[in-house]
């Protein structure tokens, strides 16, 4: 009897014990996921819902179908934006892929001298943030102080409006841009670079291969994972530009750098047109989804 | 023979090292070209800063004289210490907040077998695709609404809960024994003390890549202070840099002073801490 009384408490405290161990996980998740569920998660999907609302933040929201989307269609303004931010990704991740592949290459190259610091001033601008690096240009672009119009005019060349003329502003912005990115991308290009076995490259050269073959034969092909993840990661960062071009030019002169982002902030924070806001979000992450899912087709088909 | 064999890998060097040199200097040359252009901008920016409003007007490279009073005009005419402060101070709190949330997270992730594991880790990884301006919308609503705005708080939470920090956090502590762990639990050490006294010392490296990644990130934002700071006193130090551009022409001594000062203690902390640094903001893919 007393045995049997004591055999179902020590049970009934195993099962206790055990419940109690079960929960750990649960409660060693609980601090990031209350935090990630009320600021990231939660509106994530709030975002969706409320796309398909009226939804100025004070007064209740209306549901009003795909009104929204709609009027993103017909707005000349957002195909401006569009336009603009096509344009900008499609020069900006062709010229900052390069050149950071270029720059690994050199600096993964046995003729190279000073290495290591050299990649730690590349690295250095990718340390300062956005904004600050955008203020820090104002010297660069501005008409008349600028460094680049006094350097054009002791050479003797035209000196154009680099911010105030509409058909320059988006190329200063990826001037920009990337001298801000060159040095991560360099790094990340670099590590892919270490990783290819070097008795890969030895043999192809003891073969007879000329560098440059070894490079675009051998390099290239086992580099191809990290040249997708690179132009995958500039792409989304491409079509989500706002700081810079917020800082420099507000997006113009004349819309000419309005970009998807800056349209979004307008149309949430300036006219406070939440729902609108939210329908654009949710353009944008569908394009940003579809750009991932072609690249990954066109460089991944062609792999095999 | 041995002698031979010396000699004509001696003469094989001295062949290599001859080819060598010109080449390699004059590739050296470039690459060093190319990284004189991009330090341009911030040493431009340094000379701009000790300069006066004429010096700069005036277009010269080299200040006529060196003045400090860009420097004194930021710290006395505008908020330049609060904000530095505030930026300082939710960078900080952010850091400390998020790598203690992902390593705690990353280690239930790793090392325990739970219903819905595997939905929650993939619920994490499939919000890094979603743009972060998704959340600020319904944010701005929700937390104007509760009078949250202009609070320390939300500058801190969102990046305490850093979906690249977990995911590390996950992938360090797999590889933490768990004969380790087996060993701690017989001699009657609780989850949690096993947590903080086994893991976390053998997790270091990983918090220093994710601290930094955390702290870059909080440093760096703009889009979320700018909208949901509303007085000059909350401000942190990208949006208060920018608000000095003003609308009339800029005060461009002054905004360099900011831009150059801002940047110093970012830039000392690469230089002393270039691995971590490498490593927190390239595995964790911020901007």
């Amino acid at each position: 009897m007393t045995a049997a009384i004591a055999h179902t408490i020590h049970k009934a405290g195993h099962s206790r014990r055990r419940l109690r161990r079960a929960l750990i996980p649960y409660l060693f998740l609980a601090p990031f996921f209350l935090t990630f569920l009320a600021f990231w998660l939660g509106p994530i999907i709030a975002s969706f819902v409320y796309s398909f609302t009226d939804w100025r933040g004070v007064l209740q929201a209306r549901f009003i179908g795909l009104a929204n989307y709609e009027r993103i269609y017909e707005d000349p303004r957002f195909w401006l934006a569009l336009r603009n931010t096509a344009f900008y990704g499609l020069v900006y991740v062709t010229l900052l892929n390069t050149l950071a592949l270029a720059l690994a290459l050199a600096i993964d190259s046995t003729w190279l001298r000073f290495r290591n610091g050299i990649k730690i001033g590349f690295f250095l601008p990718v340390t300062i943030s956005l904004v600050v690096a955008a203020v820090m240009f104002e010297m660069i672009f501005a008409n008349g102080v600028g460094l680049l119009n006094i350097t054009l005019k002791a050479l003797g060349l035209p000196q154009p409006d680099w911010l105030g003329d509409p058909k320059v502003a988006i190329w200063s912005i990826i001037i920009l841009r990337i001298w801000r990115a060159l040095g991560y991308y360099a790094v990340i290009y670099f590590a892919g670079l270490q990783a290819i076995p070097s008795d890969v490259k030895e043999a192809a050269r003891l073969d007879g291969c000329r560098p440059w073959q070894v490079t675009w034969h051998m390099t290239l092909p086992l580099l191809k994972p990290v040249i997708l993840f690179c132009i995958i990661m500039s792409t989304i960062w491409a079509l989500e530009l706002f700081d810079e071009a917020w800082v420099l030019t507000k997006g113009g002169p004349a819309d000419s750098t309005l970009t998807i982002v800056i349209y979004l902030y307008q149309a949430g924070f300036q006219y406070i047109e939440l729902g609108y806001a939210a329908a654009v979000s949710y353009v944008l992450t569908f394009l940003i989804v579809i750009a991932a899912i072609a690249q990954k087709l066109l460089i991944g088909r062609e792999q095999q | 023979m041995m002698e031979l064999a010396k000699n004509n890998t001696r003469h094989s060097k001295r062949r290599d090292s001859f080819a060598l040199p010109i080449g390699s200097y004059l590739g050296t040359l470039l690459v060093l070209g190319v990284l004189a252009i991009a330090m341009t901008p911030v040493l431009w920016a340094i000379l701009s800063a000790f300069k006066t409003r004429s010096d700069i007007f005036a277009g010269d490279v080299w200040p006529r004289t060196w003045s400090i009073e860009n420097f004194r005009d930021l710290l006395a005419k505008t908020l330049y210490l609060r904000w530095m402060f505030n930026s300082l101070f939710v960078a900080i709190i952010s850091t400390v907040l998020g790598v203690f949330f992902c390593s705690l997270g990353g280690y239930a992730f790793a090392k325990f077998e739970f219903p819905g594991k595997t939905v929650l880790f993939w619920i994490v990884i499939a919000s890094v695709s979603i743009p972060a301006f998704t959340t600020v919308i319904p944010l701005f609503g929700w937390l104007a609404r509760l009078g949250l705005l202009d609070t320390y708080l939300v500058l801190i939470l969102p990046f305490a809960a850093n979906a690249f920090g977990i995911f590390l956090m996950r992938q360090y502590c797999i590889g933490v024994p768990n004969e380790l762990l087996d060993a701690g639990r017989i001699d009657g050490c609780g989850e949690f003390r096993l947590y903080w006294a086994v893991v976390l010392p053998l997790l270091r490296p990983a918090l220093g890549t994710v601290g930094i990644l955390i702290f870059i990130a909080s440093w760096n934002s703009y889009i979320w202070p700018l909208v949901m700071m509303r007085t000059d006193d909350m401000l942190t130090l990208p949006v208060g840099v920018a608000s000095l551009k003003g609308d009339q022409l800029p005060e461009y001594g002054m905004l360099m002073a900011a831009s150059v000062l801002s940047s110093l203690p970012i830039i000392l902390a690469f230089l002393i801490m270039q691995r971590q640094f490498i490593a927190g903001l390239t595995q964790g893919a911020v901007k």
